[in-house]
């Protein structure tokens, strides 16, 4: 899309530099470091030593918790991004609809995506404490529930709490995301939908769904990468105990390097959530590529 | 216009709607709720069914029975048996014996007892009265005109009346809620000694209601053990008035199915946002609770008996102010940064043709693939060399770094989304390049450019893990690493916590209500386009 | 134009950064020190106003001119992130309060406390805490301060159960199950914390109480005797009995103090400081304290914590001397009576070192039970390199064990990792 004026070859590159600076700078030298740690021997202190090859993965592999940690992290950005997609799907297909108290609504919806992760996780675990949390608090002032419950009686029930708290963040971005897809469709296009005697499943499936498409992909791919990445929810509500059943990828890594004392291991697990996240992007850069052809 | 078919149909939902509401005066007068007024309770620990001890405490409860039968009470015994088997494989056992007096109401007898839900009952009623009245009102004459050819005054009328019964409608499960707070938690909390406040008074009402306040200075005693059993029909009441309601939307409105639906939005939309506020009560009422009244582990109070501001100005004096300043001053810095070098970027990616292009779409995203957790010690490690180890600048540069992916991404799909023909003029004009992208594309991507702003401020804002290991003064520590403070080895004090959490997340919500309007436009000319 | 403003203001920005290094004077000393955040006020004390209107920093400096304090007080939960990431990039503090120091110690990273500390200053600590730190004659670090713990408990719920304190495991099992049937449940009888912050200590609290313990007597690991697994057993009964607070694997030992103050829990073993931390809560509760219960037929053990002060090798510094001089500088300032007596007892802590002892029981008698009890001190082998390794371990071992693993099959595992 060349505006046709003339532009020296070297132009472009002038304008990418600042920021092709600024990531190299701090972005990326960083990651090169870490990849130059996971083949290199770290002591239980942090003194970095020499050239291992790939022993740090190896050992990381063959971690007893290497497994449950794996099937956590699979089913932690599995349900969170599925679940708040489709919440936040439906959301936004209310809030698209014109009613009284719309912007207020709107409004609300963007608190949880404005607050920090360390103070929602952290309200939410003062939230379903079991002796003093607010959740049975509010449910026994209403006369909802007769007896406190306790809201993390097993290690599988506080997982889900991790997920819902996941969920609970994710959703407005996705809402959002939706939403602009939403009104860029035309109205026309529903009304010639309803002259071929479309009912309101054709017409999510014919007109709604192809025009939003391009947003859930975009918003599937930025959450499972945020998702995964994610740190202080797991960190804060149950630091993955007992005994790493709770945690995800990330927290894994910072519990073995901080806490176990097994560096090498950590970044070479690092790397292999890096490796699982290119995936991921190749799929993306995949889906953006057809669309630049459509275009 | 006259519609002999309406008058037909609308005399068919005046009977429905009539119908509703004897219905519900009819359940309302069955005996709905019973009570187990536990005249006495006995507590044995360690005691098996059939054995002696067993026996020495039955014998002692069924003489007390005895008692309350000889004054003509139709008491009878209850037996609960808790078994436990530990580790140990030893087998233990509690029996509770109750003895207790079956108690049957209906709610009219409820009506002027003096209890909230006595209230809530009375408005129930008021409400269905005024439906009755104002739809008898908006009916006189007017039956065989379809809802839109209503006159002004009887389609308020009709209005007001569906109203009424919604409200009416509201208010049953907030009459079913009270009763088991009163009867069940209050009473309990009242009975362990745990509340005191209006004791006398709350045991007066009790003692009316069950006993005429023939039991005086015996109710406390007697109303220990007391049970509250509710009949799932109660909530067949509010089926009924469901039902009169749709027959008054109905005659209001002539299409029910729309009605409903809209109704049904608003309930989805209101309890989503129910649900979304949650935990923002939370945090407010925690922050200005007393150290002691955060672990309310009775669960006696909703919001702070007493609401301590000092607690703000507790947190002001451990350095909260500084560190917000710091928040303010990395996150600005940051979002300027990443615009002034975010712009040029998706400019050049949504204008010019170029070798690389791609490689450079990829190399962006790639920088987004590490989380910043795992990265600590490379950044650390750069730092380091660049002498920004605990400072403000260090932190700024980082955040705009680990956000220029997001801001490209943004900024290239508005300047795509944007036609190049006013450009194209501007640069014809005369304007530089630069002069064209800042006077022509600039102001017409605003939206997109907002949206980018907000985003980089708040990733900025609530950053945390890398903070924690960068900053290692505190007086450069942000908000972030500064309510850590309250999490101590020591105690966690949550009033505080939370109080500064409060201030951390205020201006930020502000901020993003004020431009959640732009949010989708940015959203769509950005993702959309992408 | 842009991309210029953009390089100045890049040129700009990292240059303001690199002021304050251009502007330390030449024959100043910088110590980096990094203290752990013990309590509420330990921030306010050294940097903020807590030392009467003042704080440690600023008194220090004026005191000592010539030295700077970059003193940062790190809570928790973030203080070994930090230090293992300076470490990693040779960048490591001065000097150090933190627990563990093993493993900094046999990687050459600290120095030998003889090579900066005053001789008067070492006579003065006890000498049972000093020797925590020994690893093969050397003493790599210093103690700041202990605590003990005992079994606390809320005396009007045991006197209105008509239990006595419980010394054994049976009397403990009995007065549980007593609590137990006459609150139906309401109140937890017994505190049980095996989180992932301290779950060791659960491990200390039964196992050094039933003969067992981390090590044998020659100093070797031991953590698999029967002994441990036995009394972990004991433990986990009482969790399956329904004696304890429901989620041991995440209710910490502050959410467990947080019920005792509120009268939701009757006993559990906890730090000497717990009055402090009670009335601080709110609790109005009236509390006792009695050692530890030990197995039928065993000796009882005490239980104690102790954390460290450390100085790290600075090989780059000008002026090694120099800098030795200034850390015992730090070291005396901060052992000083006047001050020091002022911090732990503001901490609620017990001392290190005799020339506070005194004027600690002055200010409040009750140390002087604790101090004596300080015989029976017995606390983890953290002068051992694989105690991290050992610590994280048995926490794993005792949450899987929660979780229904055969306690005895995972210390099995643990023991072959600890000595293979």
């Amino acid at each position: 899309m060349n505006t046709g004026l003339n532009r020296t070859r070297w132009e472009p590159y002038v304008w990418l530099l600042p920021s092709l600076l600024l990531i190299s700078i701090f972005v990326v030298f960083p990651i090169l470091i870490v990849f130059k740690l996971s083949f290199s021997e770290i002591s239980k202190a942090g003194v970095i030593g020499g050239f291992v090859g790939f022993d740090n993965y190896v050992e990381a592999v063959h971690l007893p918790a290497f497994k449950t940690v794996m099937l956590n992290t699979l089913w932690w950005v599995l349900s969170v991004v599925l679940l708040s997609t489709l919440l936040g799907f439906i959301i936004a297909m209310v809030l698209n609809q014109k009613f009284r108290g719309r912007k207020i609504a709107r409004s609300i919806l963007v608190f949880p995506w404005a607050t920090s992760l360390v103070i929602q996780a952290s309200v939410w675990n003062y939230i379903i404490k079991y002796e003093y949390g607010n959740l049975n608090n509010v449910l026994l002032n209403l006369g909802i529930i007769q007896q406190a419950i306790n809201w993390r009686s097993s290690y599988q029930i506080e997982f889900v709490w991790e997920c819902w708290v996941g969920i609970f963040v994710t959703v407005p971005f996705v809402t959002f995301c939706v939403l602009s897809g939403l009104q860029s469709i035309d109205d026309s296009l529903y009304e010639a939908a309803i002259v071929d005697g479309a009912g309101f499943w054709d017409k999510l499936r014919h007109v709604t769904l192809p025009m939003v498409r391009p947003s859930l992909t975009v918003s599937t791919v930025l959450n499972i990468i945020y998702v995964f990445n994610s740190f202080p929810i797991v960190y804060t509500m149950t630091k993955g105990a007992p005994a790493h059943k709770t945690d995800t990828m990330i927290t894994y890594l910072y519990m073995l390097s901080f806490y176990e004392r097994k560096k090498g291991p950590a970044t070479a697990l690092s790397v292999i959530g890096f490796l699982i996240l290119c995936l991921c992007a190749g799929i993306y850069m995949v889906s953006v590529m057809r669309k630049e052809e459509q275009l | 216009m006259r519609f002999p078919e309406v008058k037909q149909q609308n005399r068919k939902m005046l009977i429905l709607f009539l119908a509703g509401l004897i219905l519900t005066l009819i359940l309302m007068s069955l005996p709905l709720y019973s009570f187990d007024v536990g005249v006495f309770t006995k507590k044995s620990a360690n005691t098996f069914v059939g054995d002696e001890k067993y026996q020495t405490v039955r014998e002692e409860v069924e003489g007390v029975a005895e008692e309350y039968r000889a004054q003509g009470f139709d008491v009878e015994i209850q037996e609960n048996v808790l078994e436990r088997v530990n580790s140990k494989g030893k087998t233990t056992s509690l029996i509770t014996f109750t003895v207790n007096q079956r108690y049957s109401k209906n709610l009219f007898s409820f009506l002027g007892k003096g209890f909230p839900s006595s209230t809530v009952l009375a408005a129930i009623l008021g409400l269905m009265a005024l439906a009755l009245i104002l739809e008898a009102a908006g009916l006189a004459g007017t039956d065989d005109l379809l809802p839109r050819y209503l006159d002004k005054r009887t389609a308020r009328l009709r209005s007001a009346a569906v109203a009424a019964l919604i409200l009416a409608l509201l208010l049953v499960p907030v009459f079913i809620l009270m009763n088991n707070v009163i009867f069940f938690r209050k009473l309990s909390l009242y009975s362990a000694g745990l509340i005191t406040e209006g004791k006398e008074a709350f045991y007066a009402k009790l003692d009316n209601f069950f006993f005429d306040g023939q039991m005086g200075e015996n109710a406390e005693e007697v109303f220990s053990g007391l049970k509250i059993n509710t009949s799932p029909m109660l909530w067949l009441m509010a089926a009924t008035l469901f039902i009169a309601l749709a027959a008054a939307i109905s005659l209001r409105h002539g299409e029910i199915k729309s009605s409903l639906l809209r109704g049904a939005l608003y309930v989805f939309v209101v309890i989503v946002c129910l649900i979304t506020l949650y935990p923002y009560y939370v945090m407010t009422i925690t922050a200005f609770r007393s150290n002691a009244e955060t672990l309310d582990m009775y669960f006696l109070h909703m919001a702070p008996t007493k609401w301590l501001w000092s607690n703000l100005t507790d947190i002001v004096q451990r350095g909260v102010p500084r560190y917000l300043l710091n928040s303010l001053f990395v996150a600005g810095g940051a979002t300027a940064l990443a615009m002034l070098c975010g712009i040029p970027a998706a400019y050049a990616m949504a204008r010019m043709n170029f070798v690389g292009k791609k490689a450079f779409l990829g190399f962006v995203i790639m920088s987004q693939m590490f989380s910043p957790v795992v990265l600590l010690i490379g950044i650390s490690q750069l730092m380091n060399t660049l002498h920004l180890n605990n400072t403000l600048w260090g932190l700024m540069l980082i955040n705009a770094a680990f956000n220029q992916a997001f801001a490209i991404w943004l900024l290239r799909g508005t300047f795509v989304s944007i036609s190049s023909e006013m450009e194209q003029a501007a640069l014809i004009d005369g304007c530089g390049t630069v002069g064209a992208l800042m006077k022509v594309l600039l102001p017409m991507a605003a939206p997109g450019i907002v949206t980018a702003l907000i985003f980089v401020f708040i990733n900025a804002w609530n950053e945390y893990t890398i903070a924690t290991i960068l900053i290692s003064t505190a007086q450069n520590r942000p908000i972030t690493v500064g309510i850590t403070q309250f999490s101590s080895f020591n105690m966690i004090e949550w009033q505080y916590m939370f109080a500064a959490s409060l201030l951390a997340t205020i201006p930020v919500v502000i901020l993003f209500m004020s431009i959640e309007k732009h949010l989708t436009a940015g959203l769509t000319s950005g993702g959309v386009k992408g | 134009m842009k991309k210029k403003l953009f390089a100045l203001f890049l040129i700009v920005a990292l240059m303001l950064c690199m002021v304050p290094a251009a502007f330390a004077a030449d024959d100043e000393i910088t110590l980096d020190v990094i203290i752990c955040q013990y309590g509420p006020n330990t921030n306010d004390w050294f940097l903020g106003t807590g030392m009467d209107g003042s704080n440690f920093v600023d008194k220090f400096e004026a005191a000592n001119p010539g030295i700077k304090l970059n003193l940062d007080v790190v809570s928790w939960n973030d203080v070994y992130t930090e230090v293992d990431t300076r470490v990693a990039n040779d960048n490591a503090p001065d000097i150090l309060n933190i627990d563990v120091f093993a493993n900094y110690a046999t990687e050459g990273l600290l120095m030998p406390v003889k090579d900066y500390c005053p001789d008067d200053l070492f006579e003065d600590f006890f000498p049972n805490f000093i020797e925590q730190s020994n690893i093969d004659g050397t003493i790599w670090a210093v103690p700041d301060l202990a605590s003990m713990r005992a079994l606390w408990y809320n005396a009007d719920i045991l006197e209105e159960v008509g239990v006595e304190p419980p010394t054994t495991w049976s009397e403990l099992e009995d007065a549980c199950q007593a609590i137990l049937d006459y609150y139906d449940g309401e109140i937890y009888p017994w505190g049980i914390d095996m989180t992932t912050d301290e779950g060791q200590a659960a491990f200390a609290y039964y196992t050094f109480n039933n003969g067992g313990g981390f090590i044998d007597e020659n100093g070797d690991w031991a953590v698999n005797s029967e002994e441990n697994a036995e009394a972990i057993d004991f433990a986990l009964g009482l969790v399956e009995d329904g004696f304890t607070n429901p989620n041991p694997a995440t209710q910490t030992r502050y959410d467990l103090q947080d019920m005792l103050a509120a009268g939701k829990l009757a006993m559990m073993i906890g730090p000497n400081n717990m009055p402090t931390y009670v009335s601080d809560k709110g609790g109005e509760i009236n509390l006792g304290y009695v050692s530890i219960p030990c197995a039928d037929g065993k000796t009882a053990s005490g239980v104690g914590v102790m954390d460290r002060v450390m100085a790290f090798k600075d090989d780059s510094a000008p002026d090694q001397e120099a800098r030795n001089a200034a850390i015992a500088a730090f070291l005396k300032f901060f052992y000083d009576p006047e001050n020091y007596v002022g911090w732990v007892s503001m901490e609620g802590f017990l001392p290190a070192v005799n020339s506070s002892v005194a004027a600690l029981i002055e200010s409040d008698a009750s140390f002087e039970g604790w101090l004596n009890m300080l015989d029976t001190f017995h606390t983890y082998p953290s002068s051992k390199a694989e105690w991290d390794q050992c610590k994280q371990g048995v926490i794993a071992a005792e949450q899987n064990a929660l979780t229904g693993a055969d306690i005895q099959a995972e210390l099995d595992a643990l023991q072959a990792e600890l000595v293979g």
